[in-house]
């Protein structure tokens, strides 16, 4: 059975319609890369899943349970399924280790220690253990979304998703976020990337999505898409972003 | 050795010279005098500190409420807000049904009304968190009141301190307003000293005296407040990105 499954998922600010019908399965351990366009509705897409945008019709499904019913425990819900910001959303006024372990304390009730314990292995595992006394304000870039993964990783989600984590960094910045990315998806984590860096997309995903105008234009093997594209529009698209250097916002 | 400081001396005097023998006075009633201090500044913070309680919930309801509780609150806002502190007075001491001292008919009266501009800041402070900090608190599963507790209040906080500094200040010299109601605080023993038959010569003593007062207490005050803001600055606190 697949671990996430949209179902003709359509989403709608007022009178435009963001989400044009999604459908879509992916299995656990599967990583799948959404590209297309600014304003096709990647970010919603990925908002749709832990629920800080409603559809407006449609069904998702985690683990073959539907997420988007009026009943789902939605807190419960957004602790299974991790989330990493273009902008890192890191909590401002708590330390590297803080950012970590509130919401081991919070959602999960650890006792102090252990979430101090277990924030530290979460550290470790994205490479910052020495920044943990660190606040947002004193880390790079880099450091800061990678501290955002941990954040996500310490609630052992079962699904993560990533909604262009290294687009607001410097290039210099990006290939430490995108190794971390790399060993989750070799450790098996089921990851929903929204990535405009070919490079991941071509090592690391199972399958490739082309979004635009809200709708799967085309979605296939990254080798097969990258390589010989059969829409046309996914054609122009990967055009654009190679000549770009693969530098869509 | 008579001092006499001219301040604006006319033919008629007025009295408006600084006489050795009226700062005796006033040194002689200090304690008295201080006491009244003592009981402007327990005012100031029993003020502050019911402003503070109701106006943070106030300050968070105005922002992340909805429906009826959003509408009420804000009305009592304004309505706290656009009525002048002697008339709030009138009604938490003469008009109140409720038989209470004048310490209490103060606190009320003026924690009321600071809770309304204290709402004020508050909701400033919390609509400056950015609405990322709210979703990522969202995103590992928190509930919107966890997220509001461990997320944008601790934060919004910290964002309040001038205002509230401010606030805190306008609230200790706004307790010479209890005179009305006859508490003896600073300014009513200062006005009890200078009416005393024979003293009028030391009214401009004990005004200046009692001003000090005022002056030192808001001083340490803000100085309290500045260290507070320090003891939680965290680095650049703006930014959250
Ligand atoms: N909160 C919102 N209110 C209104 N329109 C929105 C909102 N969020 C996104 N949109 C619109 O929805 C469309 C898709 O946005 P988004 O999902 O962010 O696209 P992408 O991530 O692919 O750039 C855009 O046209 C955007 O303007
Ligand atoms: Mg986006």
């Amino acid at each position: 059975m697949s671990l996430l499954r949209f179902e003709d998922v359509r989403q709608s600010y007022g009178a435009e319609e963001v989400l044009r019908g999604i459908s879509f399965e992916m299995d656990r351990g599967d990583v799948e890369v959404v590209i297309g366009p600014s304003g096709s509705g990647k970010s919603t897409m990925l908002r749709c899943v832990n629920r800080l945008t409603e559809v407006d019709a449609g069904t998702i499904y985690l683990d073959g349970e539907a997420i988007t019913t009026p009943d789902t425990d939605v807190n419960d819900l957004r602790r299974r399924v991790g989330m990493v910001f273009q902008d890192f959303n890191l909590f401002a006024h708590r330390t590297a280790l803080g950012n970590v372990t509130l919401g081991l304390e919070e959602v999960l009730d650890y006792p102090r220690e252990e979430a101090r314990t277990e924030a530290m292995a979460q550290l470790e595992r994205v490479g910052l253990a020495d920044q943990a006394d660190s606040y947002p304000a004193e880390l790079s870039g880099g450091q800061k979304q990678r501290v955002g993964i941990a954040r996500a990783l310490a609630m052992d989600p079962e699904l993560m998703l990533f909604d262009e984590p290294t687009s607001a960094l410097d290039p210099e910045l990006i290939g430490d976020v995108l190794a971390v990315m790399r060993d989750l998806a070799e450790e098996g984590m089921t990851m929903l990337c929204v990535t405009h860096e070919m490079g991941f997309a071509r090592s690391a995903a199972s399958t490739v999505s082309f979004l635009d105008g809200g709708q799967v234009v085309e979605r296939g093997p990254p080798a097969r898409l990258f390589e010989s594209p059969a829409n046309e529009r996914t054609g122009e698209f990967l055009e654009r972003l190679t000549s770009l250097h693969g530098g869509e916002q | 050795m008579t001092t006499v400081v001219a301040l604006a001396v006319g033919e008629v005097g007025l009295g408006v010279v600084l006489q050795a023998g009226d700062w005796a006075f006033v040194l002689r009633n200090a304690e008295f005098l201080l006491l009244g201090a003592g009981i402007t500044v327990a005012l100031t913070l029993t003020s502050v500190l019911l402003g503070l309680l109701a106006g943070l919930p106030a300050g968070i309801i105005e922002v992340y409420g909805s429906g009826a509780v959003v509408g009420a609150v804000s009305r009592l806002g304004v309505l706290f807000r656009g009525t002048p502190l002697l008339v709030i007075l009138a009604f938490t001491f003469f008009v109140n049904p409720v038989n209470v001292g004048a310490f209490e008919a103060a606190t009320l009266g003026l924690g009321l009304r600071s809770a309304a501009y204290q709402s004020q800041i508050f909701r400033g402070a919390i609509q400056s968190v950015s609405e990322g900090q709210m979703e990522a608190a969202r995103s590992v599963g928190m509930s919107q009141v966890e997220a509001i507790r461990h997320v944008i209040v601790p934060q919004a906080l910290r964002r309040s301190i001038p205002g509230f500094q401010n606030e805190f200040t306008i609230v200790l010299k706004d307790t010479s307003v209890a005179f009305f109601i006859g508490l003896a605080e600073l300014l009513t023993r200062g006005f009890n000293l200078f009416t005393q038959t024979g003293q009028s010569t030391a009214i401009l003593e004990v005004v200046l005296a009692v001003s000090l007062v005022y002056f030192v207490l808001t001083v340490a005050t803000n100085q309290g407040l500045d260290y507070l803001g320090r003891r939680f600055a965290v680095p650049d606190s703006g930014g959250e990105r």
